[in-house]
């Protein structure tokens, strides 16, 4: 198995990339970045994520590398109707929707078990060769590689054990989810020692950031240079998106990657039935434990899973006494830049 | 509030059919059960459940449990003129003023303890993730117990077991909330009932498609998607039979719903819910009828009652909202051609990430087959910015293009 078929595209932190690897792909993150032109509107509507219309200018604006094919995750409305806008554009590239419940408990990870089986078979039929269970471990393998080295060096940067920047960390993260598996470790070491010397934030207050999509590595020098010193977060281009994958035979390889990625950290989109509305606790009790001061939390316009629980989110961070500020942007670093004076200010009240 | 609303509403409509007791009453008997369904949920005195669009309502009912998707409730608000006080109050309350209308009136209604307490909520994955995340909240504030049922995009593989298993669970759910075991002969009584109703609402829809309509563009609207909460029960029953002998006496008797009926019209999804001017332009300015709206079709098999998990669940996953934009889109070419429709408006209720986001998509598809799409922009619940004379212009101008095709 190599991953030297191409590359193969995904839009949601809950894909299954070891899969992808497993048939000899290399997973290309389609990140909501670049300066393609702003045409998804018209296919889709203005009322849509900015992160699902900036996927879809790419894909018009053919801002991608060759593609073998598309791997959509049914994560939330958005995701649907760019899966079936994206199949209008790019007729000419195979695509997959796997469904993805809303829920974590037994039957759902039986259910999603069943849906990384119909990728299995998809990528097989792309690829002209069956991917087998060997082949999936060794991705599953591979992945986790990746996973330990992310959340090692995630958590000295954040606890300023490197000189690594965040926004160095984010290009990484930006790294592995863009190009192959096999070589990112290698890379990463040399980006790594490239910008050992004298990046890191040094002083800042501490802050924890989390939401879903922020890719653009320079966002997080806007945080820094607005006083900030980031210690943690919770976003889906960032440390939620690595949770290695249980590999002891007690269950089915599959059903282990399945679980492993329904179990992970949740996005807002994933309910725990046990305790509805807990995002914000989660968010709070993470933020405290690093010893964050404050926590910044970015949303992108129109998003119902985040937009919905704002209210509640915020609402717990207030009883918690916890300072949040909440920032609506959509996806570009313009947007964050708009907002900077309303960091700042938030930064000097947590001095 | 609510409550004497529909209590209101009950007395005043029963008075009405009282007065013309032999005649189907069709539309009337419909708005007798929906303000029935009212006053139950909010009189304080039934297991009340909030639910999701696509809940199983009959297995509910045979359960003995008044359930209801939330969305109706900011129907209803809309349809009352009051829906701008708990938008106002969602919005205040951090909620952002792009989410879908029905939810934020909900949640605005509920933050303001205006919303009866259930004993419980289902939320269900179809029709939208902003249907879900209300769920969430609600369960939250009211500090009660939660089933999600995840209704699978299509039938394939083990999709239909899988959500028969959860509707199943489900069951075992509700039991422990209300401190009763099913009864299988209820549910299958239940079942039945949504089989007569089915095979009605059936020849209901066929005889909508007659040309020129027996339906005047009102007689159904919010039909489909309502009568959802009556399955199961008598007055479904009832309420069906009587919109199919009413609709089968005006064929007969070439008495259209609307005479001098000009253009034949689909609404897409949701109707506007406050009273607008539009539907009097439509029906008086420019005799344009809309004889279907999306929702008002069957699209699930009768329900097995030997074997109702696995019929309940086809049935949730067959609603149109579900899956892809393809699905739906031979859904309403469906429509299309058996309505023999000349062109269908859509409202692109903003908040609606789904429908409206389909939009572009659906627009092209009903092109394939030569139905020109209006596409509005509108919010069907909040009159607040409700833009009249603009929408009036475009509905001219799309009235107009249909009249020169013609
Ligand atoms: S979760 Fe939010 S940001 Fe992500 S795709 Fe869905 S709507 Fe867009
Ligand atoms: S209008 Fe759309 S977002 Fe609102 S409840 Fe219906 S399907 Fe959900």
């Amino acid at each position: 198995m190599s991953d030297n078929k191409g590359y193969i595209g995904f839009a949601c932190a809950y894909t299954p990339l070891p899969i992808i690897y497993a048939a000899g792909y290399t997973p290309y993150r389609i990140l909501p970045m670049g300066d393609s032109p702003d045409q998804a509107g018209h296919i889709l509507h203005d009322n849509l994520c900015p992160h699902i219309k900036r996927i879809l200018d790419r894909a018009m604006g053919n801002d991608l590398p060759d593609l073998a094919g598309m791997v959509f995750m049914n994560s939330c409305d958005a995701m649907r109707r760019l899966a079936d806008a994206w199949h209008r554009v790019r007729p000419d590239i195979n695509m997959i929707l796997i469904d993805l419940p809303a829920t974590t408990d037994e039957i759902a990870v039986s259910f999603f078990t069943g849906e990384i089986s119909k990728l299995i078979d998809a990528v097989s039929e792309w690829s002209g060769k069956k991917t087998g269970i060997a082949d999936i471990e060794y991705g599953i393998l591979l992945y986790n590689q990746i996973s330990d080295f992310m959340n090692e060096l995630t958590e000295k940067t954040y606890g300023g054990k490197t000189n690594t920047s965040v926004s160095v960390l984010q290009k990484l993260f930006n790294r592995s989810v863009t190009g192959s598996p096999i070589s990112f470790i290698e890379d990463a070491r040399r980006i790594l020692s490239e910008n050992e010397q004298g990046k890191a934030t040094k002083g800042g207050v501490p802050v924890f950031l989390f939401g879903h999509v922020l890719p653009d590595p320079e966002a997080f020098l806007l945080f820094e240079s607005s006083g900030a010193k980031i210690i943690g977060d919770d976003l889906c281009t960032g440390s939620r998106f690595f949770n290695p994958v249980a590999t002891d035979g007690k269950k089915g390889i599959v059903e282990n990657l399945a679980e492993s990625i329904l179990l992970r950290p949740p996005c807002a989109r994933t309910i725990d039935i046990t305790m509805p509305g807990k995002i914000g606790n989660v968010m709070i009790s993470k933020a405290k434990k690093i010893g964050a001061h404050g926590a910044i939390c970015h949303v992108v316009k129109f998003c119902d899973p985040y937009l919905s629980r704002m209210p509640s989110i915020r609402e717990e961070f207030r009883k918690a006494g916890m300072p949040l500020l909440v920032l609506e942007g959509d996806c570009t670093l313009r947007s964050i830049g708009q907002q900077q004076t309303r960091i700042e200010a938030f930064i000097e009240m947590l001095r | 509030m609510m409550l004497q609303y529909f209590k209101d509403l009950e007395s005043g409509i029963a008075a009405k059919i009282k007065e013309n007791p032999d005649i189907p009453n069709a539309r009337r008997k419909y708005a007798l059960e929906v303000s029935r369904l009212g006053t139950r949920l909010y009189s304080g005195e039934n297991s009340v459940a909030w639910c999701g669009v696509t809940a199983p309502f009959d297995l509910l009912s045979a359960m003995g449990v008044t359930s209801c998707f939330v969305e109706f409730i900011g129907a209803m608000l809309a349809s009352t003129g009051a829906i701008g006080t708990f938008l106002d109050h969602a919005e205040h309350s951090g909620y952002a003023s792009d989410i879908c209308g029905y939810h934020r009136s909900v949640l605005g209604s509920a933050k303001q303890g205006l919303m009866p307490v259930p004993d419980f909520l289902i939320a269900t994955s179809c029709p939208c993730s902003g249907g879900l995340a209300v769920m969430e909240n609600l369960a939250e504030m009211f500090k009660k117990d939660l089933f999600v049922l995840h209704i699978p995009q299509d039938e394939s593989g083990k999709n239909v077991k899988y959500l028969a298993d959860q509707i199943e669970q489900m069951t075992g759910f509700v039991s422990a909330h209300t401190g009763r075991p099913i009864d299988e002969d209820a549910l299958r009584m239940a079942i039945e009932n949504t089989n007569l109703a089915r095979e009605l609402m059936k020849e209901v829809f066929e005889l909508a498609s007659h040309v020129p309509s027996p339906t005047n563009g009102h007689d159904l609207s919010n039909f489909g998607i309502v009568m959802a909460l009556l399955l199961g029960t008598e007055a479904g029953v009832n309420i069906s039979k009587a919109y199919r002998d009413e609709f089968a006496a005006r064929n007969r008797e070439m008495k259209p719903g609307m005479p001098g009926e000009k253009h034949r019209l689909m609404w897409i999804q949701n109707r506007i819910q406050f009273r607008s001017p539009l539907d009097k332009l439509l029906r008086e300015q420019y005799r344009a009828n809309i004889v279907v709206d999306e929702l008002n079709s069957i699209t699930w098999e009768p329900i097995d009652p030997d074997d109702p998990y696995t019929g309940l669940a086809r049935r949730a996953i067959s609603i149109p909202f579900n899956g892809t934009i393809r699905r739906r889109v031979n859904h309403l070419q469906k429509l299309a051609l058996s309505y023999k429709i000349d062109g269908a408006i859509n409202p692109c209720h903003r908040g609606c990430r789904q429908g409206a986001g389909a939009r572009g998509l659906i627009s092209e598809g009903l092109k394939e087959i030569g139905i020109p799409v209006l596409n509005l922009e509108v919010d069907v619940v909040d009159p607040r910015d409700f833009a009249e004379a603009q929408l009036s212009t475009r509905i001219e101008a799309f009235i107009e293009m249909l009249d020169a095709r013609t």
